[in-house]
């Protein structure tokens, strides 16, 4: 091994990350190469030097927060596991709505399913951070997007005079059907909007209703059924489905 | 009998928060991504399947502070290329590792603080956390050798930042 191979494994050689054989020819050529025992002790005091940085421990109100919001000492079960989310949740906006949701699980009828699917797409989209198709402010350039991807024209529009900016759109599956996703922002808050034409004769409905800590608003419009989720507030949601209807 | 959500994952609230804070660089929001985070956790704990409960949950804070902040993140990102050459003139060694031995907590604490997060995060999972290249590719989502080159550079960039600092008269630039 010459010095060059050797100055790029010297991080890993001492974090003992390397492969023994290939340790062991590090550790010969150091012993013979001055100048690499001498980049080796650099490197070995720049992390002696970061372990010496703070190590900042959980405050204690925050500690006390997420154990005392837990009244059950096991989520054994999935349900148990969700309805104690469901309860720490409520406990940490102060709703006693969501409380009930999560002690009396009711037997999903459609519109039930639908708004925990929204609310699945919701979460995925975040988490897989697979948020945007087509990825743009502009009404006009998200509009034509869904072109020939859908069998309808979702109606877009940009709130951003309203405080809701649009950042984009996708197509998403809701209720086995592909819909159209949108997605505005408060501060640092994502909104989806998932719209799809409604299913003739459906009995046309609007809910407001909280589910695994998320804001849901789902309306009817113009032959369009609409679902609003997010985690802002309620208010900030309810402003927002007013200016989407205006 | 399935260990309780309890046993497993309080044991990790200090490494959450510190890991937290050092991304977000203050109290405040950290403690905001730790209880979205445990809430995460708590929701997708029947996941956790014989895994690291440690670097799983690391990996759900550092999610849910990637979806909190979305463009800080995203900054940070663009300014690693982990790819780049970085080699520092091999006379300014024997000064330079001297300077670094002097350096107090409170100057290591904002030297770190200056780093690009992707090189900050790094440095705090191997140093602080003493987490393997393993574990730190899992949650940061890079590939070993990618662990590997950033860990390199992110001390190299943390050595030039002390250096400079010092020989520059030490708090310039600093508030």
């Amino acid at each position: 091994m010459d010095c060059r191979e050797v100055e790029g494994l010297l991080d890993a050689y001492l974090d003992g990350e390397l492969e023994p054989a290939v340790s062991t020819s590090v550790r010969t050529h150091v012993d013979a190469c001055a100048a690499c025992r001498q980049r080796l002790a650099k490197v070995e005091s720049i992390g002696r030097m970061v372990r010496r940085a703070p190590y900042y421990q959980a405050p204690a109100g925050l500690r006390a927060r997420l154990t005392q919001a837990r009244p059950r000492p096991r989520a054994t079960s999935h349900w148990l596991g969700w309805a104690a989310a469901v309860v720490m949740v409520a406990s940490l906006t102060g709703s006693v709505l969501m409380l009930k949701s999560a002690q009396a699980p009711r037997t999903l009828d459609s519109v039930d399913a639908v708004a925990q699917e929204v609310v699945s797409g919701h979460v995925r989209a975040l988490m897989g951070e697979h948020l945007f198709d087509v990825r743009s402010t502009d009404q006009h350039t998200v509009k034509p997007w869904f072109l020939g991807k859908l069998d309808f024209a979702p109606p877009v529009t940009d709130l951003a005079q309203a405080g809701f900016p649009l950042t984009g759109g996708r197509l998403d599956y809701v209720a086995d059907r592909p819909v159209a996703a949108l997605v505005y922002t408060r501060g640092q808050h994502t909104i989806n909007v998932f719209v799809w034409p409604e299913a003739s004769g459906a009995v046309r409905s609007s809910d407001a209703r909280a589910i695994r800590g998320f804001h849901v608003r789902h309306w009817s419009r113009a032959g369009m059924s609409y679902w609003a989720v997010s985690d802002v507030n309620d208010t900030d949601l309810d402003q927002f489905v007013h200016a989407l209807q205006q | 009998m399935p260990r309780s959500f309890e046993e497993v994952v309080l044991p990790h609230l200090d490494a959450a928060f510190n890991y937290a804070r050092w991304l977000t660089k203050n109290d405040a929001d950290a403690e905001d991504v730790v209880q979205d985070a445990y809430l995460r956790a708590l929701r997708f704990f029947s996941s956790l399947r014989g895994e690291d409960a440690r670097a799983w949950l690391l990996t759900i804070v550092r999610n849910t502070w990637y979806g909190r902040f979305p463009r800080r993140a995203g900054s940070a990102v663009m300014t690693v290329a982990d790819e780049e050459e970085d080699h520092r003139a091999d006379a300014s060694l024997d000064p330079e590792a001297q300077l670094i031995q002097q350096q107090t907590v409170e100057q290591v604490r904002r030297a770190l603080e200056t780093l690009p997060t992707d090189f900050r995060e790094v440095l705090v999972l191997r140093e602080l956390e003493g987490l393997s290249y393993k574990e730190i590719a899992a949650i940061v989502g890079i590939p070993l050798g990618t662990v590997m080159s950033r860990l390199a550079r992110a001390r190299e960039r943390l050595a030039g930042v002390l250096a400079t600092r010092e020989l520059s008269g030490g708090h310039r630039g600093l508030p």
